[in-house]
């Protein structure tokens, strides 16, 4: 199956397809937020009101992906979000107790569903087809896109909308901060993999909103190829690990040195980034690696920006100088993996090549 | 007026609209600000919340909230019943 279009709302500067990665933006502090365009021309007016942050981001990055892809009503739309809707579940949930559990507003309500999104993307198109969220934590994103691929796969799609939104709120931001899930201290983007992230820890929060049209057919200006989707839970060791690479690799008949680039999800938690290190002195020991969530920070859903950045590589045979790719530059990319985890918890591999 | 437009306005996130945009007289729902029936609710939460007022018959719905100044009479009217 084919990637024919992407649309993507980050902390970078990536909506409305500006040219790819060229003006890396930097951030200090333990938290990237996602550059909003003006949504006006984008969600009538009546709409946004009731829309928050987060379902105008997934909805402007949804109608920016079918807009490339030329499709007006996709045979099915399928999100994944871990957090969901999570500023007006915070609204809601702040208002019950300061009204006693009495006086709710209904909106924030409504709005607080983690398929709000999805729906909100069905009914701005008057689209009743297939349309299904999945909240599945680190594999949120990987369910959604494997549903798409079933789809597709087993002809009751022809083109499928998937996509992936989480958001950070100063709320979720405080709480999981308080966690330890964030670094402390004077904190960098750009810096995440040099002097302040090695070996501290705790990662930089993010958020996102990427999608992606999927079609079973090619056509001459798809992204990339989407060869295979594999996730695992809670392996108990490297070896593991390495295990599922290699049966993944081998059901898509490809051996690792047929990959031109391992784009990794090391996220600047020394624990979290322990099994990048040992992969990179073992089975990648001979691959060319990239990281990305200095880009995008890291959330549950991050793979879907990977993702993003995959096919954008293989499209536009350019790799930004943002990633610090130290690989044989006169030599195309055709064909990437990506290896992320959640937490050690969720872990899953992605493969796509050029068409 | 005045407050209970801005009150509306805030309530009901109308971002790109000032108290002086709404008329006293003008329908609140369907051809005038096009409020719905999510709006209905978010204006008796605000009735309840704002001014301690409960109402307490569904059928007076679209007589309280034809327009600011009906809501407007109807919290005047409810407030000296309270006093």
């Amino acid at each position: 199956m084919y990637i024919r279009a992407t649309g993507n709302i980050s902390p970078q500067k990536t909506f409305g397809h500006p040219p790819f990665l060229s003006e890396p933006v930097e951030y200090s502090g333990n938290r990237l937020a996602c550059i909003e365009p003006d949504y006006k021309g984008l969600i009538d007016a009546k709409l946004i009101r009731r829309m928050s942050r987060i379902i105008r981001m997934g909805v402007a990055a949804a109608m920016e992906c079918l807009q490339e892809a030329g499709v007006t009503k996709p045979d099915a739309i399928v999100t994944g979000t871990a957090y969901g809707c999570m500023e007006d579940t915070g609204l809601f949930l702040t208002r019950m107790v300061e009204f006693n559990e009495e006086l709710l507003t209904p909106t924030a309500f409504i709005q607080s569903t983690h398929n709000t999104i999805g729906a909100q993307i069905g009914l701005l198109l008057q689209c009743n087809n297939y349309n299904n969220a999945f909240v599945h934590r680190g594999f949120s994103f990987e369910s959604a896109l494997l549903d798409g691929m079933m789809l597709l796969k087993e002809k009751e799609a022809t083109n499928v909308l998937v996509g992936a939104i989480d958001e950070i709120t100063n709320i979720s931001h405080a709480i999981l901060n308080r966690m330890g899930l964030y670094k402390q201290g004077q904190v960098s983007n750009g810096e995440l993999f040099k002097t302040i992230g090695i070996g501290t820890k705790g990662t930089i929060a993010g958020e996102g909103a990427s999608f992606f049209l999927l079609a079973n057919e090619p056509s001459a200006t798809d992204y990339a190829k989407l060869e295979g989707l594999k996730t695992f839970y809670k392996p108990q060791g490297i070896e593991e690990i390495e295990a599922h690479i290699s049966s993944f690799l081998a059901a898509q008949s490809i051996g690792l040195d047929e990959i031109d680039l391992i784009i990794t999800g090391k996220n600047g938690d020394a624990k979290s980034d322990e099994i990048f290190a040992q992969l990179q002195h073992r089975i990648f020991s001979r691959s060319n690696l990239v990281n990305y969530k200095n880009l995008c920070g890291e959330y549950p859903t991050a793979t879907a920006f990977a993702l993003w950045l995959a096919a954008n590589i293989i499209k536009s045979e350019t790799m930004p100088t943002v990633l610090e790719y130290t690989g044989p530059k006169e030599k195309p990319i055709k064909r990437i993996l990506i290896y992320d985890h959640y937490q050690s918890v969720h872990h899953s591999l992605l493969l796509i090549s050029a068409c | 007026m005045l407050d209970l437009k801005t009150q509306i306005i805030a309530q009901l996130n109308l971002q790109d609209l000032k108290p002086e945009d709404i008329a006293n007289d003008q329908p609140l729902f369907v051809e005038g600000l096009g409020l719905d029936s999510i709006d209905a609710l978010e204006l008796i939460v605000l009735l309840q919340q704002s001014y301690k007022i409960k109402l307490s018959n569904a059928d007076d719905g679209p007589k309280v909230f034809r327009s600011v100044r009906t809501m407007a009479e109807y919290i005047t009217a409810h407030q000296a019943q309270n006093v």
